[in-house]
């Protein structure tokens, strides 16, 4: 989970910590950051299994300023977006999603994402980072044809959409 | 600009809600039983317009005189609360939850800033516990205000919630009490569906009082455009919910500016207060507005500002920021409706023009 920028790495360390007020206050200080603490996503992502609500909250709030991920963050992410954690799976395809066609080797686990067995907000987080990364969604066709018939209309309407763009 | 309103509670019925149906996918919660939430969410309302008066409050009550002079425009806070002017705020108080409301220095300052206006809506209130707003608005009212507050039921798709809440001066302002609701969102276009309440203005007499709509909105970042299209929709829908209303004031974070408000820039009449300004702490983005439709809600007042927290409060970026990663937006209404010199002599300096 690299770190570049010394003061995010530092506040990277402390939210990994074993002292609970310690470990909100980095998450914290990572949100006033705001697209600075790019460079902690992963670790941001992966607090949001942390056991303190205070570091969950933190942290989702800091990961919804950020921009696209640091591209030798992708594979750390598609690891984490397979994660039974649905808040960490759901940040991980957000961010990959956000990576748009950077982050087109996420797409069998953003496919695998998609199955009915997840967590609905990310099936429909994983249709939406579908779309982002364009034509080479293409390879998770099946799956998406799956979710388009789904009952819950968001991510029947998602995936219609991707479907639309990457060819049927 | 509205019709005199009418004392008796206007019930959304449920032909209404078919009709507003049709916008979008998107409707308003169509009829009394469903418009309100639960009780919880209230407190102390139980008539429409409650804390209502008919006459105008004593003298004193209601803030300085006349400002006259200059709109203040952009970054700063409003000169005083004068008699003739609805104050009307917006600000996204980032993560507002157990660790900030522990924080006195934090508090206070956000204290400060809701005792300048009538009405301010609130966005990310994050918490579990129910008692953050209580305990915050006690610490408003600590100087001997009088502010009340509604807040909306936890929104959002994962399970890190947000509330929007509404802070209002009781002096000022009362709250049409069966207005209360969130927008229904069948269709999930909208991360966190808008929360609308009605209110109006305690300055003057009730049936020349300003009444409005107030749409409290905190759009998903990685969903502008689908959401701000929603949004137009929401709008629109709002406009018609009820025949003696027609003013609409939608108001939030956006995370979008001007250019990046869609069909917004193409829907004739509608506006927004602030252009030209940078709202978030960083002083990097116009993600923070009011919209109105400036044929319809003639009582603006062509004023408005953002209050930079950093040079308002002479705070250094990083105190900026632990207060919040935005700034406060605001906007002065004309309290009489429709008729009155507002806009007309006021003239609409800081009227944004929409982008066409």
């Amino acid at each position: 989970m690299p770190a570049h920028d010394p003061s995010i790495a530092a506040l990277v360390e402390r939210m990994a910590g074993s002292d609970t007020g310690e470990r909100a206050a980095a998450a914290e200080a990572l949100c006033r950051a705001g697209e600075g603490a790019t460079s902690a996503a992963t670790a941001l992502v992966a607090a949001c299994s942390d056991v303190d609500d205070g570091v969950r909250e933190w942290a989702a709030a800091a990961l919804e300023e950020l921009g696209p991920p640091p591209v030798d963050q992708i594979a750390d992410l598609i690891s984490l977006a397979a994660a039974d954690h649905p808040l960490v799976a759901y940040w991980a395809v957000t961010l990959l999603g956000r990576g748009g066609e950077g982050a087109n080797s996420a797409v069998p686990v953003l496919g695998a994402c998609l199955a009915p067995e997840k967590a609905i907000e990310v099936r429909q987080r994983a249709c939406w980072a579908l779309g982002r990364i364009g034509p080479a969604a293409a390879t998770a066709r099946a799956a998406l044809t799956v979710a388009a018939a789904d009952p819950d209309p968001r991510l029947s309407r998602l995936a219609g959409e991707v479907l639309a763009t990457c060819g049927r | 600009m509205a019709g005199t309103l009418s004392k008796a509670v206007v019930r959304w019925g449920a032909a209404l809600a078919a009709l507003l149906s049709l916008v979008g996918g998107l409707t308003l919660r169509g009829s009394a039983s469903t418009a309100r939430p639960s009780t919880a969410l209230l407190t102390g309302l139980s008539a429409p317009f409650a804390h209502a008066a008919d006459a105008l409050p004593p003298a004193g009550t209601v803030g300085a005189p006349p400002a006259g002079g200059p709109a203040p425009g952009p970054s700063t806070l409003p000169a005083s609360r004068p008699w003739d002017a609805v104050l009307i705020a917006s600000f996204n108080i980032q993560v507002f939850g157990e660790s900030k409301i522990a924080k006195p220095q934090v508090v206070e300052i956000l204290a400060r800033v809701v005792r300048q206006f009538d009405v301010v809506a609130i966005q990310e209130v994050r918490a579990k516990s129910d008692s953050v707003i209580p305990r915050f608005v006690d610490a408003v009212n600590a100087d001997g205000s009088r502010y009340h507050w509604i807040i909306g039921p936890r929104e959002g798709r994962t399970v890190s919630k947000e509330q929007y809440c509404f802070l209002y001066d009781m002096n000022r302002i009362e709250v049409d009490a069966g207005s209360i609701g969130v927008v229904p969102d069948p269709g999930g276009k909208l991360h966190r569906p808008p929360m609308h309440v009605r209110f109006r203005t305690r300055v003057i007499p009730a049936s020349k009082a300003f009444t409005f709509w107030m749409v409290d909105i905190h759009t998903d970042p990685d969903e502008v455009p689908q959401e701000i299209d929603a949004l137009v929709d929401v709008f629109a829908a709002m406009r018609t919910a009820r025949p003696d209303e027609d003013d609409v004031i939608l108001l939030g974070d956006l995370n979008a500016g001007p250019p990046q408000f869609g069909r917004f820039t193409k829907t004739p009449g509608v506006a927004w207060a602030v252009a030209g300004v940078t709202t978030n702490t960083h002083r990097t983005k116009t993600y923070d507005n009011l919209i109105f439709d400036r044929n319809a809600t003639t009582e603006y007042l062509g004023r408005w500002g953002v209050v930079d927290l950093q040079s308002t409060f002479g705070l250094p970026l990083d105190r900026a920021l632990e207060v919040s990663d935005h700034n406060p937006v605001w906007a002065a209404f004309y309290p009489c409706e429709s008729s009155g010199p507002a806009a007309a002599s006021a003239g609409i300096a800081g009227l944004a023009t929409p982008v066409r």
